[in-house]
Formats: C-alpha cells, structure tokens, sequence
C-alpha cells in the first residue's frame, strides 16, 4: 500500500505540470472558448495539438499509436492536472472512439484514425442519443443497412454535442432490428461532412451548445464499421468501464479560487474568509473532492493490476459529478447577486464565469454519461441488489 | 501509487474476520452492554493469545512489531462485529502514550503486561465540556513534596471503571494564550486514593465513565514525558485515536450495507423483493459510496500514520467524513429494514445507537472540518 505517488510517478506529472504552466496564456484562450459555450475554437485544438505531440493525451496508448506506454495511474496523473490548469475537456476521440479502435478496430483502421487522435488533430463526436433512446440508449433506432460496399444511414440523434466542431461522429446505429435490442447494434465511424448529415444547434443552459443530427441516406463505407455487425453495445459498455472515473484536478483549482475570492472579498466590513460558517462550508467542500481524487485514483490502480472496475466507475461518476455541483452552489452562495451576472456584463466577477459555466452548467454532469438515478441503479445491481 | 493491501494483511483479516464473526455474535454484544464489566474475560484471553493487544508493539515489550496499519485492519474487524471490551481503550489509549511517552522503566513495566492481556489501560483526556483540544485541559496538577497533586473531573472516560492504569492529561501551568504549553501526562493507578470512579449508563452501553480527582497523589517517576511537554504526543496520540476510530467505522458501515443488502434479497412486499424497488436501490448506493469514502479517507490517514508522514489535513478528513457518514449509513440501513430495524434485538441498532457515539470519537465532523480549514489556510 503507497498513497503517494512514486518518484517516476511524481517526475512525470512534474513534467506535464511545467508544460501546462508554460502555455498559460494560451490556456487563458481555452478557457475563454469554454465560457463562450460554442466548442473548441482554435485555441483548444492548439492545446491538444501541443499536449498530442508530447503523448499526453493518450498516453496509455502503445507508442506505435502516439502514447507513451504508460500506466493507467500516470494516464490519470496527465488528465487531473489537465483538468487542474485547463478545465474540463470531454475529449471524445481520446476517450471513448480511440479505446473502443484500439481494442476491436480493424489494423486498417486503428493506423488511420490512432495517431491522429493521439496527436490532437481529429476529434470525434459522440452519436448515441436520440429522443426514444437517451437513459434507455439500448432502445435506438438510427437504422443502418447493408447495400454492397456501404451502410445506408436514416434516423435522428438528439444532444449530440462536438457535431458542430468534431472531425467525425462516433455512431451507434441498428443494424439488426430483429434481434433484441442490446443484439442489434453497430459502431460506425462517419465523416461529419458526408452528403446527407444536417446539424442543428441546440443551446443549454450556461449558453452551451449541442446538436440535433439528421441522417437521411448517409452512405458510410463497410470499412467505417467498428468490429464486427450487432456486437457495437458490447463495445459501449467495455469502454465504460475504462473512461467511466472523475479527474479531481478542476474541482481542486475551482476550490483554489474560491478560498482565494473569500480571502480578497469583504462582507460586513470583514473578509468572508473570517466566517465560520463560510470556512466550513469550505472545509467540506475539500473534504469531499479529496474523497472524489481518491475514487479516481482507485479505478486507475485497479486497471494497473489488472481488476476490471465494476460499480466502482459508476461511483466515482456519480459522487465526483454531484461533488461539482455541491461546489458550484458554494460559489455562486458566495457571489451572491454578482452571481447572476452573464458574460459581458459591468461588474461580472471574471467575465461572468462563474455563474455562466460553473453553474448553469454544473446539472449537465449529473445528467451526461449517465444520469446520477441511472448510476445509482447500477451501483445497486453490481452490489448484487435484485432486479426489478 | 498503490491502494492494495499485502497478503499478509489480506490473512490478518481474513483471520480476524473469522474468529470474530464466530466469538461476537450479536446475542454477545448485547449482553455486555447491559454487563457492567462490559466484556467475556474468556474472550480477552484468547484474543491476548492471538497477540491482538500487542499487534503494535515492539517486540522486545512483548508485541508483534505490526504497523499502525495493521491495527486498523484490525480494528476494522472489530468494529464490524461491535467486539466488547477495552481493547480500543487499552491498546491506544493507554498502550500508546505509553510507548510514546514513557521511559525505556515504564515501558518495559507496563507493555508487556498489557500484550498480555493482563493490564488495562485508558487515557483521561475529555473534561465536563468533552473537548479534544488542549483549551479543554483544566484539571489540575499542583506540585508537592515527591509529586504532584491531581484535582478535577474528567468525563466520558472509556472503560476507566476496570483500568488498572488511568493516563491522565493534566494542567501543571497556564502560560497565558499558550493553552497547550503547561500540560503534563500521569500514570494514575486506577485505585488511588480520592479517585472516585463511575460508570455512566450509555445508550449505546458503551462503557464510558466520570473520573472525580480529590486531591489524587501522584509519584514523581509516574510522569509520563516531561513535566509542561505532554501536549505534543498527546496530539499525536489523538490522530491515531481518530484514524483507528474511522477503521471501527468503516466495519461497523461495511456490516450496516451487508445486512441493508441481504435484507432487500430477502424481504418480499407487495409481491416482489423490497430491493427491486429503485427507493431500496437507490438508499444501498448512497450507503455504499458513503463506506467506500470512509475506506478510501481512512486507509490513507492510516497509511501515513503507519509511515510517519505529517498527515494533520488527512486525518481531520477522515474523521470528519466518517462521523457524518456513519451516521447516514446507519439511519439508511435501518430504515431498509423497516420496523424490525427499529427493534433492540436486531444487530442493525446496535450500530445506529455506536454511529451516534462514535461521531464524537475523538472530535466530530465540526471539529475536524475547522482543523481541515486551517490546514487549507483559508485563516
């Protein structure tokens, strides 16, 4: 048992450290682009370019894709302190397409799409939503046919955020409709750009941007199909298991800013960091986000030895998710009326920030990737509770 | 980094879990909270035989030479079954000041009586206002002609009515805004003369008493350290209470989920098993993310402690979650039990009455999360 990272361990995220430190000004960009709620611009995708090119964004990968061989600890290690300095990323690429290439994708396939994702120069976005399938996404019915040497693709997908700005879209579609439904799906990578996609913008609170996806008749190459027809929900929840983990890194620096504000801001003549109350609430606060750094770390030393997490990852989803949440009401608690304050307004506390990104878009964790309900079920049934 | 325990810590509890699911059945527990003694003398033996009361001391005192880490393996056992008995009092209330504290003649007097089984110990720390810092030290500790005088209450004392040795945190001087210089440790023979002792009646029958010090007489060469220097172990000697009171927790909320768990399996209700229900479902979730975080929260103070690292931010972390999660568990896992939960006799109970005592353990949640706040520098 060792609690402390080891000395490869501590140099390595020493490493990545001083390299984020080095591009502050072009993280200050990044972030900018997170407030505005439209996707990554181009200051994003020049982060990724740069972190690809040194194998921090996949760094687990074998190096003849782009990695750097690298355990799953050192791979959480680069993603908390990413998470720390830049904020929250939601690479799709990264993951959930590339594991799910890495393990069942054709040679052809991983040598086309591996590198380039390690190097931060495509990115995919997640087609698994429709307005039928969202909790119950193993009920959907984007419907794919076989004709020769393509897939012939109809349906509709629904909060399919990346479509606006990713490369390709990482589809889950019905190929068998006969067979029971969790049977009957199929993973395909599509070009976004294919005759046939209509993409329509959908915005969420905190001005956040997803899509609506229309598909009538997109011809996908068979070579665009992941692994083998009907096996795609297999290959879902494999990946799942691997990305399902919360990086603490982005609650630690928001809980920075927040001691930092109450120390600088003064309530009734005093700074609110002399309330009692205001430190416990604190104090709690890191409590908590040291039980989620944990959590996180715990799926990453299990896939070290080799143990597949099972309610493990739905915990640490569900209790780092609604711990950000916890820590977005302290913030705006704190802010009080400067809470309400949007983007651009006189005397928005930081451009707005706060009350734009961290708050109104704190619920959309409790609801992606699996709603807390949905999560809470699940840990239940793996914990060996009956099913209904 | 690495969260896994060794093999051989795996076969000490693996042990302990089997001898104590044997030897503590519930029907045991119960009995000796009501038993004023409060444990099987049996049971003390065996346990002395197994070298559970030495688990964490030097061989050459009679002990094991385990880590703190084991102990709280241990422990973790221990408070799955709610063991009866001053084992928690004797070994790090008593045992442990004395190793930090004493010198190489006390120590070699007094430890191997307790691996043994033959000496029990406990450390009178807590006043009326059952505080855990030195502010809350006021007895005190007048010097006379070969000694000192010991004048005052202590209260919520563990099992000092059947201590042979009372480690009594005393206040020899009061330097002004300096609360935890002054404070001196004795050695207090539990039979002294003025020392009047009682057991107070718990609701959770844990054994825990008022100490009254009439004018007690106290040898020099029963200091335990130096005279105005005891503070600083004493602290110490409180992270390792904590951290090993968070180990008791943690199996008493792990035991609370097991039982919560099993009874969703069994129980049927409007035609179908209660843990079909997503209100059960979703209760047994809360439950189990609140145990995983006391597991994650403790073994890591408990790891540092066992390393001797500087751990003060981790520690208050640990407690402070496990005395507000405890609590949620047990008030969640008797519920899942319906009306039989609320009953005396059944185990679950047992627990929910311990969640609210152990809350206090050694500082409640409020306590630490002010000790968490400093240690953020938020001041």
């Amino acid at each position: 048992m060792d609690f402390r990272l080891t000395k490869e361990e501590e140099e390595f995220r020493q490493e990545v450290r001083q390299f984020l430190q080095s591009e502050s000004e072009l993280i200050e960009k990044v972030r900018w682009e997170e407030t505005l709620g439209t996707g990554w611009g181009e200051s994003t995708k020049e982060l990724l370019r740069k972190a690809g090119a040194r194998g921090y964004l996949t760094p687990a990968w074998p190096k003849e894709y782009g990695g750097l061989d690298a355990s799953n600890v050192e791979r959480h290690i680069v993603a908390e302190e990413m998470a720390y300095f830049v904020g929250r990323m939601g690479a799709v690429g990264v993951g959930m397409a590339g594991p799910v290439i890495l393990r069942f994708g054709t040679e052809e396939q991983k040598k086309t799409f591996l590198p380039r994702i390690s190097r931060g120069e495509i990115e995919f976005a997640l087609g698994y939503t429709e307005p039928e399938a969202g909790s119950d996404l193993a009920s959907l019915q984007m419907r794919a046919v076989r004709d020769g040497d393509y897939y012939i693709i109809n349906g509709q997908k629904v909060f399919n955020t990346a479509c606006h700005y990713a490369d390709y879209h990482w589809l889950a579609a019905r190929t068998d409709p006969t067979a029971r439904k969790h049977h009957g799906i199929s993973m395909f990578i599509v070009d976004l750009d294919s005759p046939g996609i209509t993409i329509r913008p959908l915005i969420g609170l905190g001005k956040i941007r997803t899509n609506e996806v229309f598909y009538d008749d997109v011809k996908v190459p068979v070579e665009r199909l992941v692994g083998e027809e009907n096996r795609g929900w297999e290959y879902l929840v494999a990946a799942l298991a691997f990305e399902r983990t919360w990086y603490a890194g982005e609650n630690i620096y928001e809980l920075e800013e927040l001691v930092d504000y109450i120390k600088n801001t003064k309530r009734n003549g005093k700074p609110m960091a002399d309330d009692p109350v205001v430190r416990r609430d604190i104090a709690q606060l890191a409590i908590e986000i040291e039980v989620a750094r944990l959590f996180g770390f715990r799926i990453a030393c299990m896939l070290d030895k080799g143990n597949i997490p099972t309610y493990e990852s739905s915990m640490t989803k569900l209790f780092g998710s609604e711990t950000a949440h916890r820590l977005a009401d302290e913030w705006m608690k704190i802010l009080a009326q400067y809470g309400q304050l949007d983007v651009g307004s006189k005397h928005a506390f930081e451009n707005g920030r706060m009350g734009r990104v961290l708050y109104n878009r704190a619920t959309r964790s409790l609801i992606t990737a699996g709603t807390s309900e949905v999560q809470r079920n699940i840990i239940a049934l793996q914990l060996g509770l009956p099913r209904g | 980094m690495d969260i896994d325990f060794s093999e051989e810590q795996e076969m000490l509890r693996k042990m302990a879990r089997d001898f104590l699911t044997t030897k503590c059945p519930g029907t045991l527990v119960r009995e000796m909270m009501e038993d004023e003694q409060g444990y099987p003398p049996d049971l003390w033996r065996e346990i002395a035989d197994l070298g559970w009361l030495g688990l964490t001391f030097p061989a050459k005192y009679g002990g094991e030479d385990g880590s703190f880490l084991d102990l709280a393996i241990l422990l973790e056992e221990m408070g799955r079954v709610c063991f009866p008995g001053p084992f928690f009092s004797t070994v790090l209330l008593g045992g442990l000041p004395i190793l930090h504290l004493g010198n190489e003649g006390q120590k070699r007097e007094l430890l191997p009586k307790i691996c043994k089984g033959e000496l029990l110990a406990t450390l009178a720390l807590t006043e009326p206002e059952g505080r855990f810092d030195p502010s809350g030290v006021t007895l005190k500790a007048v010097p006379d002609s070969d000694g000192f005088v010991l004048s005052g209450t202590k209260l919520f004392v563990p099992d000092a009515h059947i201590a042979d040795v009372i480690i009594c945190v005393a206040r020899t001087s009061q330097a002004a805004g300096e609360t935890d210089k002054g404070i001196t440790v004795f050695l207090v023979d539990g039979k002294s003369l003025g020392l009047e002792r009682s057991l107070l009646k718990t609701v959770d029958g844990s054994k825990q008493c008022e100490l009254i010090f009439k004018e007690v007489r106290v040898p020099s060469k029963a200091i335990l350290g130096e005279v105005d220097k005891g503070w600083g172990a004493i602290g110490r000697i409180l992270e390792l209470a904590a951290v090993a009171k968070c180990a008791e927790m943690l199996g008493g909320a792990q035991r609370i989920l097991e039982m919560a768990i099993q009874y969703a399996n069994d129980r049927q209700q409007f035609g179908r098993l209660i843990g079909t229900f997503q209100a059960i479902q979703h209760h047994c979730a809360n439950m189990a993310t609140d145990v995983d975080g006391m597991r994650m929260t403790t073994y890591q103070a408990a790891w540092m402690l066992s390393e001797n690292l500087p751990c003060r931010k981790e520690v208050a972390i640990a407690k402070a979650w496990a005395s507000d999660a405890f609590k949620r568990v047990a008030f969640i896992g008797l519920r899942v039990h319906g009306g039989i939960g609320f009953m005396e006799d059944h185990d679950v109970s047992i627990f929910y009455r311990k969640a609210r005592t152990d809350e206090f353990s050694f500082g409640d949640a409020d306590f630490h999360r002010d000790v968490v706040s400093r240690e953020l520098h938020i001041a």
